[in-house]
């Protein structure tokens, strides 16, 4: 029996083979959870559209560069698809191509984390944002789920823009501390 | 730029940077800036590989938001030029393959004639020229393939449709016209698709009644040059 993930997998190594009908099941099986990042991120839905087409042609020219087993197939895929909207909010026009940085992830060794976590184990992150204020955990989920930037984390906590700024360097390195723990 | 430059001390604020730079917080030009580093710097590379991994855990929470079918009409149109023709869609379409292989129908299929990536070509004796084998795994096997064949370049491109490995096996294929012996194309690979250069004699022997066969053989294919092992799918080509 074969994992949903082990799956997508294979159908991104077959994108990269150039099989058109293994991208189009490809497609099929993942731009839901890939436009509901560009869509959270964005928050507009023809711009969310415009990037999730991007997203795709990016999945089919770079396939090749997904290693099967280093990665899990769905958060590389996420990974493409919420650095594109980054690169968006950054500038209107993307000058950086953020899928090599994406992509460099391939070079880490298999993460038994990933399969903890399918399983239903409380998240290594989710333990310890635990740990931290919660307002603080709050700003590094908007920064990660939605593309907040420190102008837009420091208006919605209410704080000047230099506070967020430490605030959240000083969570960051708190919680990097406790992720290798 | 200096280890000195950054505005944070040393390599914990290189920990903070990466974690910024994976949350999307820097400045365009920072973050330009991060991205050349961490290209040039090996521990920048497994520092973002930590966040990335970590942070990942948190990717359940973006809804799955079904998208408009215009958007994936036109990532093809802007990879492969024009809307793919009906044919090749036909082509291309691996579940109607499976769907036509669980219905016992056809299984395995080889087209000969022209390169099925392009639009189909308008002369008519073009078209008289394209052949279909369809071939059933068989009894005991599934192991089934379609076989696509390019004249342009002369190539055969199998997919596998199912069939698992076999430890100390590989599957072999071959093809036979009329009463000759069969003739090795070699080993396929289950797990992916496979291209086959064919020899100028074996491009000359695709015709209809050209029958392929996948048969299973020690590792390496047969050492003979004649198939040893049971055929485990079979097919012959056909005009459609």
């Amino acid at each position: 029996m074969t994992s949903p993930g082990a799956e997508i997998a294979e159908l991104i190594a077959r994108t990269a083979l150039r099989d058109r009908a293994a991208f189009r099941d490809l497609y099929g099986r993942t731009s839901a959870k890939l436009f509901g990042v560009t869509l959270r991120i964005l928050r507009d839905r023809s711009e969310a559209e415009e990037a999730l087409q991007e997203v795709y042609v990016k999945i089919w020219q770079r396939a090749d560069r997904y290693v099967a087993g280093a990665y899990s197939p769905i958060s590389w895929l996420v990974a493409v698809a919420r650095n594109h909207s980054l690169d968006i909010l950054r500038a209107r026009k993307p000058v950086n191509d953020d899928i090599e940085a994406a992509l460099d992830i391939a070079d880490a060794a298999p993460d038994p984390e990933q399969a903890a976590v399918a399983g239903g184990e409380r998240s290594r992150i989710e333990s310890c944002l635990g740990e931290l204020d919660a307002d603080k955990a709050d700003a590094v989920r908007g920064a990660y789920l939605d593309g907040f930037s420190y102008d837009e984390l420091a208006e919605r906590h209410r704080v000047p823009l230099n506070t967020m700024r430490t605030w959240l360097r000083r969570s960051l390195l708190k919680l990097r501390e406790c992720l290798s723990a | 730029m200096s280890m000195e430059g950054h505005d944070s001390d040393g390599l914990d604020g290189d920990k903070v940077l990466v974690g910024e730079y994976v949350l999307g917080l820097l400045d365009a030009a920072e973050h330009d800036r991060m991205a050349r580093r961490i290209a040039a710097e090996p521990a920048l590379r497994a520092e973002l590989a930590l966040w990335q991994n970590r942070l990942s855990s948190l990717d359940r929470e973006f809804a799955e938001t079904p998208a408009p079918a215009r958007v994936f009409e036109k990532v093809e149109a802007r990879l492969f030029g024009a809307p793919a023709s009906p044919l090749a869609g036909f082509w291309n379409n691996l579940l109607l393959w499976r769907s036509l292989a669980a219905g016992g129908i056809a299984v395995a299929a080889v087209a000969i004639g022209f390169n099925l990536m392009q639009p189909p070509p308008l002369d008519p004796n073009l078209f008289a020229t394209q052949l279909v084998a369809a071939i059933q795994a068989q009894e005991g096997f599934g192991v089934e393939f379609v076989a696509l064949y390019n004249a342009a370049t002369g190539e055969v491109r199998l997919t596998a449709l199912s069939g698992e490995a076999i430890p100390d096996k590989d599957y072999e294929l071959w093809y036979i016209k009329g009463e000759e012996p069969a003739v090795s194309m070699g080993v396929l690979p289950v797990d992916k698709r496979t291209e086959i250069a064919l020899s100028r004699e074996a491009r000359s022997k695709f015709e209809p009644g050209t029958v392929l066969a996948i048969t299973l053989e020690q590792k390496g294919g047969s050492p003979t040059g004649v198939a040893q092992g049971p055929i485990v799918a079979l097919g012959k080509a056909t005009p459609i």
